[in-house]
């Protein structure tokens, strides 16, 4: 659906020096899917999410959208484009002088829909599709945030897109706000088939509803792949250091170098994580039932990423080399991995 | 203060003068003075039309209409009035100087105010795939009303304090009367009375346009 092949973009800063906001930047998204990009603030994500409808112009490579380059559209070929491309934002960038309907009207009124009867009734439709079907009369200052960004997804959705762009989407709203905007966005997903591509600095986010996620940094993607396999293996150092910050997943980034129980350590550290089904069944109390090693829980997380459970413990094993040697034989015949830290 | 000495017939006259000056002379402000602010503010650099040249030529056109006193600029618009509209005197020769005097500046508020609109909102249009025309028309101006209003109020007073100066040059109104008798007569009464009503009228402009930028804010 979406190919970024070679894309570089650099800027003339205020002092003439060229600056390169991106670098070799090479994504496939397919369609249907729900990418998320995530990276520290500065680390080019937003210049990458506004090269996918020109509203940045890449300085070398090519986007392609359904195959078709759309770094070489003319002028009405990019207003077809965007037609076809929804965005929200941040800040939700609402009309404050027009109610939540027309608010929602207008990108179908401005792209040459002239009946006003269908119009109404597409507008209706998206209202309750967004949950606001008694708010059309209202001006978008007496809504809040987690409203207006509704507002925002009934007109990114008004031309029936096939793609949608979040460009941190969710970053002006609080936790619990955040979670019922990216349930309404998995659900339009699900529900239309609509392709997500987000831009985000919050784990929480890509966790929530993201399938792949590529993570940026300096420019450059420095790791991409299935949300799981990327927060649960972290390669790279900026990975790393995102999975640490957050509360979840500390076991990912342990650092046994650096933990506060190091001298108390005795036994093998050993990080288990396993993905999928194996989650909910008692595996690792029958391993231990027969093995003679003794166990101590660190620390640990099971929970779910988007719909797959996994689990991610922190163990000391303590026992003879052999024991522990057949305790990790048995993990892997239940596709445990284990990966021993110390 | 002996008010029996004021013919109030012509006081009225004069007021009634000031208003349509001030009214005349506003509509032709704002019909030359708002395309030339939206053009000043979409060739601007990083703007939806930008044309670098544009804005320096209009700019610069602008700049130098508003560097010229407005006393001077009466003085120098006479042989252009004269053949515009036939005579450089009365209520009709004052309505050319006051527009060249105030639509360059009315153009530059309404640029200001054009900046003030959220450029995230022009830029979700633009993501909309909606025809920069339309996004000036359908959402930029809409945008910026009330901005718009107050600055209408502000140039509308301005006009009104230009009327009264050009009373020096034979034109009509309060300003005239003002000059004839309350300067050159030295009937302090009309000076007085005159000032007074320029101030009611003042107060009337401001608190209208104020109610009308409350009125359209929906911020």
């Amino acid at each position: 659906m979406i190919r970024i092949e070679n894309l570089r973009k650099t800027y003339r800063a205020a002092d003439g020096r060229e600056v390169e906001a991106l670098t070799d930047i090479e994504l496939e998204i397919g369609a249907g899917e729900v990418f998320g990009i995530i990276g520290r603030s500065g680390a080019g994500k937003s210049t990458l999410i506004r090269t996918l409808n020109l509203l940045e112009r890449p300085s070398a490579g090519r986007v392609l959208i359904d195959g078709e380059d759309i770094t070489h559209l003319d002028s009405e070929g990019l207003y077809a484009l965007r037609r076809r491309v929804g965005m929200i934002f941040q800040h939700f960038n609402l009309l404050n002088a027009k109610t939540v309907a027309d608010n929602i009207d207008w990108p179908l009124k401005a792209t040459g829909h002239t009946n006003a009867a269908e119009r109404a009734a597409r507008v209706k439709e998206l209202l309750a599709l967004v949950g606001l079907a008694e708010q059309g009369h209202k001006y978008p200052s007496q809504l809040s945030g987690g409203q207006k960004q509704r507002v925002g997804i009934a007109r990114a959705l008004a031309n029936r897109p096939q793609i949608l762009l979040c460009d941190e989407a969710t970053s002006a709203l609080d936790p619990e706000t955040t979670q019922s905007i990216l349930r309404l966005l998995l659900d339009i997903n699900r529900q239309l088939g609509l392709t997500i591509v987000l831009i985000t600095h919050e784990m929480q986010v890509i966790r929530t509803i993201c399938d792949r996620v590529a993570v940026i940094d300096g420019g450059r993607i420095v790791e991409s792949g299935k949300v799981a396999d990327v927060f649960l293996h972290p390669q790279h150092a900026v990975t790393r250091s995102m999975v640490a910050q957050s509360d979840a997943l500390a076991a990912a980034s342990f650092d046994p170098a650096h933990a506060y129980m190091k001298d108390k350590l005795r036994g093998t550290l050993v990080r288990l994580t396993y993905i999928g089904d194996v989650t909910y069944q008692p595996i690792l109390s029958r391993i231990m039932a027969g093995a003679k090693v003794q166990v101590t829980i660190l620390q640990g997380e099971v929970s779910s990423i988007k719909d797959v459970p996994f689990g991610q413990l922190l163990l000391e094993l303590e026992g003879s080399e052999d024991d522990i040697r057949e305790v990790f034989a048995a993990l892997d015949r239940h596709q445990i991995h284990h990966e021993v830290l110390q | 203060m002996d008010l029996s000495v004021i013919d109030w017939s012509d006081i009225w006259l004069a007021t009634w003068e000031t208003l349509v000056m001030t009214g005349v002379s506003l509509f032709f402000t704002i019909l030359l003075g708002l395309p030339l602010g939206i053009l000043l503010f979409v060739t601007a650099k990083r703007q939806l039309l930008e044309q670098g040249f544009v804005y320096t030529v209009l700019s610069f056109v602008v700049n130098v209409l508003r560097s010229v006193p407005f006393l001077i600029l009466l003085i120098v618009m006479i042989p252009v009035t004269v053949i515009l509209i036939g005579t450089s005197l009365g209520v009709e020769g004052a309505i050319p100087p006051l527009v060249v005097g105030t639509a360059p500046f009315f153009a530059r508020l309404v640029e200001n105010v054009l900046r003030e609109v959220d450029r995230g909102v022009i830029e979700a249009c633009q993501a909309m795939g909606i025809r920069t025309w339309r996004i000036i028309f359908g959402a930029l101006l809409p945008e910026a009303l009330p901005g718009m209003i107050a600055a209408i109020t502000v140039t509308a007073i301005t006009l009104m304090s230009y009327a009264a100066m050009s009373g020096v040059i034979g034109g009509g109104g309060l300003g005239d009367l003002a000059i004839r008798f309350g300067y050159q007569r030295f009937q302090t009464e009309v000076m007085v009375i005159t000032v007074a009503l320029l101030v009611v009228l003042v107060q009337i402009i401001q608190y209208s346009g104020d109610r009308l930028v409350l009125y359209f804010t929906r911020k």
